[in-house]
């Protein structure tokens, strides 16, 4: 039981990770329409300014805010330069796959150039040590991931909730073309989304970086994780993120465990979730049903 | 009627517009057939290689081309036509090219399979359930590692006679022929294969089956209110295109001897995703074009970079797909036919004028 | 007409490739067969014989005038890079070697050497195009160095039917020990089943009863140690009570393997990994646990220790060579000859000491011993030198090492280790150096 409960919170740990990754391709998917299939090589190369920051000697939480900076501004550029000239998702998908596959190996490749192949090791936020709760070992870090995602989550709905700034992108998720119409500037808005999901994204990636080394290749499986949390949670819906983020880490730590064939294969699970509620509940637990006129 | 195609009709009846016909494809064949014989023989296995690409790139043109659903997993489909393969020569003593067969078959059913969720699933959607096939082929292969050597690879190999004794050896395509080395008889034997797959495909496309694709692809209702029966057609489809990848992936397999989960990652689905795209989706040669341009950058112009600078190949390509998409949907080929149609339209224009 | 325009469009891209190919051009039925054999000097063991072993020998390629072209492929990039400095310990060697004339062959002639380098990033998949252009358009005498078991294997069938020397492997994979089927390989470092013999060796000494955890990378490298362990604890009370595998290519880490690991109730842990996998596993190791570590030679240098988080205090290696970053070695001659001479060559501080360099350093060595004794500068001759070492040395081997060979009886090198204990930066003998001399073969498993 013991052996069971250690598992499950490391799963919830690494859930908070899907989450904070399912947050980002949230706010993408309800302002711009699209599955953002870069999302983790955005996020890996803000970790990387992150860890730059850093080992120039700035202390490790402002090394963190610099890297969100930084990496809102690249989301926010490859949104201007990239995705906003491709057109609507619904009527070109290949397009729009094809420009996000490109983002994805334009980003990967520069981040390669600009810092080099070796992996760089990225200190834990919340160091190395373990605490005991419920009689079982449970790192810190994996507790500060819970902790930075419900601070995030909380930035998140007071900046929609109570900020007008948040009541303009919420129109613009909406309905764009009235939103343009009352006066919100849309196209502005919706780079800031982008810049928004990158943001949210580093501090996915600082908490991956130190147990996996700090590589071009962070984020090529953990993207996937992240898909499962908001196809599961529903993709327009960032209560939905959090849940699913949940859901599929605990799903992902607990069965390769106690289910042999998934041993070797820890995205299995998030794979038959990903093709479960796309063939049988597409829009999830928490998101809107879309309804297609003929 | 558009008057390239008027012109193109008239052109058709002139020598000399048949001339202008049959000699690009006279030197193409020409300067394929020396090529064997000019490079060095890792070379030759090189193009081999582009080949194999080619072909899994002429299945994806025709599921997501011409009958508009996308894979971003043709990958994995290449990789179960590889290890089918290897696994039946090396553990079954299948023959070859009878293997081949056999691997083109598994896929077939193994496209079929994807098929049916893609009957639900679209667009972006499907994008995504195969983007997380593809991602997930290469864990899979590791976790069966009894059957497919895991992270270790799998040897093709079959019993040969190796200094005294009788060993398990890599397998290896002899030429039987005297003036043919063995990587010149591979390459001539994988270029009848390509241009028999390529020729076959032309067929299916020029056919009634080939409109009906197409036509779910523009318009499903539509389609089906002219009783097209959709699912049908969009499975079999599916069922085909991995079939044909299976083709690449076994010649792939008979090219290398060896397969190792590293060659079967997202990033070779996303390259044959590029070939189709690059090339001209929805176009017959398209993909042959595609799998040579990128067979040229990243095998023979990224490697004149020093070693430092190759992570720049991700970026090139990363920009020039992004910028493809922006200016040039088409591809290759798109373009040459939308500059094709500006040159005639202008051509048109000034005789009207003068 | 549209068709024509692509069509022409495809005629000139093929035209391109040509041209943009056309450098290499091929060389296979021109070349005559070459009679130059070695069967003539009577001290040397013909081990090979070209005339009969190989068809369309080359024994000469790659040697022009005074220089000699050596290939090696390594990886530069990825999570194994950290292998890269070996390289740099060869390309220094040479280096020096040239700045002094080059190196002797047997006549007395001096060659300089010219190394090319390669990036395969660990992947056997990558290896086998570079390794036939380093062949086949770079026009190799040899590899040298070549880094990895995987990586090396995907390339031994290819070199051993093309009859070219593939000298002192990085891998001291037990495949290497058939020299029989695969004589043109020889390995730089010693096999890994004498390795893991000699720790089971000492565990009989000092922990008869002891309960094994084994973690181990689950390729041919790792599995070498698992196979040797389980043969070596055969009928002793010495039982392996956990093993863990990981893919060293999967993207993740040995975290949860050692997690569990710790949990198996084991006061032995064996480290079967190599890269920075190694190291970082170390610091994974809970502080609840305190078995007795013991890592594989691969680790053991200061570059690789120094990414543990300083939990490499304490663990025990077996140990063959001599270790520049530690103050009882440094006044070794070997050591500083490597030393001054790495210096001059390029190698900064943190190479020199740190441990992975000096075993390139040793592989250039290696080929020059072979090069030094062959009776003509040709490959078979090189290979057949090699095969019949005879109580010699190289590069930064323990004084105590002994270096014997003899074909296929005796394929490897080196077979002597002692056992040593981290203990601040600096190793302590615990077990004086035994050499197994023509044992390593017997100490595979299977």
């Amino acid at each position: 039981m013991r052996d069971f409960l250690q598992i499950l919170l490391v799963g919830i740990g690494d859930g908070a990770v899907y989450a904070m990754l399912g947050l980002g391709l949230v706010v993408i998917y309800r302002s711009t329409g699209l599955l953002n299939f870069a999302q983790g090589e955005m996020a890996m190369f803000s970790t990387f300014i992150v860890w730059t920051m850093w080992s120039i000697g700035l202390p490790m939480w402002l090394a963190i805010l610099a890297g969100m900076a930084g990496g809102f501004g690249v989301g926010a550029l490859v949104h201007q330069v990239a995705v906003r000239p491709v057109g609507d998702p619904h009527e070109k998908p290949l397009a729009v796959v094809i420009v996000t596959i490109g983002l994805f190996l334009g980003v990967n490749g520069a981040a390669q150039l600009i810092w080099g192949t070796l992996d760089r090791s990225l200190p834990p936020l919340f160091g190395r040590g373990q605490v005991t709760v419920f009689g079982v070992a449970v790192a810190w870090q994996k507790i500060g991931a819970v902790i930075a995602l419900s601070v995030m989550v909380l930035l998140f709905y007071l900046l929609f909730q109570h900020t007008k700034l948040g009541l303009a992108m919420r129109a613009v998720a909406s309905n764009s073309e009235s939103a343009s119409l009352v006066g919100i500037p849309v196209p502005r808005l919706l780079m800031l989304g982008w810049g928004l999901a990158a943001a949210v994204g580093t501090v996915a990636g600082v908490f991956i970086a130190p147990n996996l080394g700090l590589g071009t290749n962070l984020m090529q499986l953990t993207l996937i994780f992240g898909f499962a949390a908001i196809t599961l949670g529903g993709f327009d819906s960032l209560v939905g993120a959090v849940v699913g983020g949940f859901v599929v880490g605990a799903l992902s730590s607990v069965m390769p465990r106690y289910i042999t064939i998934f041993e070797k294969m820890p995205l299995a699970p998030a794979f038959i979730l990903i093709l479960a509620v796309l063939l049988f509940r597409p829009e999830g637990l928490f998101g809107k049903k879309q309804v297609t006129r003929v | 009627m558009s008057s390239a195609s008027v012109l193109g009709q008239q052109a058709r009846r002139t020598p000399r517009a048949w001339v202008l016909k049959v000699v690009p494809w006279a030197v193409v064949f020409v300067v394929l057939a020396i090529v064997p014989f000019e490079f060095p023989s890792f070379r030759v296995e090189q193009f081999c290689f582009w080949m194999t690409l080619a072909i899994a790139a002429c299945g994806l043109n025709l599921l997501t081309g011409y009958n508009g659903q996308i894979s971003v997993g043709h990958g994995a489909l290449f990789g179960i036509g590889a290890y089918t393969t290897g696994i039946l020569i090396t553990e079954f003593s299948v023959p070859l090219f009878a293997a081949s067969v056999a691997a083109a078959v598994v896929c077939f059913f193994f496209g079929l399979l994807i098929g049916l969720p893609a009957l639900r699933i679209k667009g972006l959607y499907l994008a995504l359930v195969t983007l997380a096939v593809a991602t997930l082929f290469p864990l899979i292969l590791e976790q069966f590692s009894s059957i497919t050597g895991g992270s270790g690879g799998l040897q093709i190999t079959s019993p040969q006679t190796y200094r005294g004794e009788l060993r398990e050896r890599p397998i290896r395509l002899e030429s039987p022929f005297a003036g043919l080395a063995n990587d010149q008889w591979k390459y001539f034997l994988f270029l009848g294969v390509t241009v028999v797959v390529f020729v076959l495909s032309r067929n299916l496309i020029k056919s009634r089956v080939g409109r009906a694709l197409v036509a779910v692809r523009d318009n499903e209702v539509a389609a089906e209110s002219s009783g097209i029966p959709i699912s049908r057609v969009k499975i079999l489809t599916f069922g085909l295109s991995a079939a044909i990848a299976g083709i690449g992936g076994s010649l792939f397999a008979l090219n290398q001897g060896q397969l190792y989960p590293s060659s079967f990652t997202i990033v070779l689905s996303i390259y044959i995703l590029v070939a189709v795209v690059v090339g001209g989706a929805a176009s017959i040669v398209g993909p042959a074009i595609g799998a040579i341009f990128y067979g040229l950058f990243s095998d023979v112009i990224i490697q004149q970079l020093p070693d430092r600078i190759q992570p720049a190949r991700a970026v090139i390509l990363g920009v020039l797909l992004i910028l493809l998409m922006l200016l040039a949907p088409g591809g290759v080929v798109g373009g040459f036919r939308s500059l094709q149609a500006k040159w005639v339209a202008q051509k048109n224009f000034r005789r009207a004028r003068s | 007409m549209r068709k024509t325009s692509v069509q022409i469009s495809a005629a000139l891209l093929l035209g391109l490739a040509l041209i943009g190919g056309a450098c290499g051009g091929r060389n296979d039925s021109s070349s005559a067969k070459s009679t130059e054999t070695t069967a003539s000097d009577s001290k040397e063991v013909a081990f090979i014989d070209p005339a009969a072993d190989c068809t369309d020998y080359k024994g000469t390629q790659g040697v022009t005038g005074d220089t000699i072209k050596i290939g090696t492929v390594r990886p530069e990039s990825g999570s194994y890079a950290i292998y890269d400095n070996v390289t740099k310990g060869l390309d220094a060697y040479f280096k020096s070697a040239n700045a002094s004339g080059g190196l002797t062959a047997k006549d007395g002639k001096k060659y300089q050497i010219e190394l090319i380098k390669k990036n395969d990033e660990y992947d056997p998949a990558k290896t086998p195009a570079l390794v036939k252009q380093l062949v086949e358009q770079d026009g190799v005498f040899a590899l040298v160095g070549n880094i990895g078991t995987e990586t090396n294997k995907s390339v031994r069938d290819y070199l051993n039917e093309n009859c070219v020397p593939n000298i002192a492997l990085a891998t001291g994979s037990t495949q290497w020990g058939d020299a029989n089927a695969y004589p043109w390989y020889i390995s730089g470092l010693p096999s890994y089943a004498t390795e893991a013999n000699a720790w089971v060796s000492y565990l009989k000494e000092v922990n008869p009863t002891a309960k094994i955890a084994l973690l181990y990378q689950d390729d041919d490298f790792g599995q070498s140690y698992k196979a040797a362990i389980e043969k070596a604890i055969k009928g002793t009370k010495i039982t392996l009570v956990a093993k863990e595998g990981f893919n060293p290519l999967a993207g993740s880490t040995t975290e949860a393997s050692v997690t569990k690991l710790s949990q198996s109730g084991a006061d032995t842990f064996i480290v079967g990994v190599g890269g920075t996998a190694c190291p970082l596993t170390l610091s994974f190791v809970p502080a609840t646990w305190t078995p007795m570590t013991m890592i594989s030679v691969t680790c053991g240098s200061k570059t690789a220790l120094s990414l543990a988080s300083g939990k490499d205090e304490g663990v025990y290696m077996a140990q063959p060579t001599l270790d520049p970053a530690d103050p009882a070695d440094q006044s070794n001659p070997k050591v500083i000859e490597f030393a001054t001479q790495g210096a001059a060559a390029g190698l900064d501080e943190s190479a020199i000491q740190g441990g992975i360099a000096s075993v390139g350093w040793g592989f250039g060595a290696l080929f020059a011993e072979g090069l030094k004794n062959a009776s003509t500068v040709d490959r078979a001759a090189v290979m057949n030198a090699l095969y019949s070492l005879n109580d010699t040395t190289f590069g930064l081997l323990r004084d105590e090492v002994t270096v014997n060979t003899d074909g296929a009886k005796d394929p490897w090198a080196i077979e002597g280790f002692r056992i040593v204990q981290r203990e601040n930066g600096a190793w302590v003998e615990k077990a004086p150096v035994t050499n197994e001399e023509g044992k390593s073969n017997s100490f595979a498993g299977n």
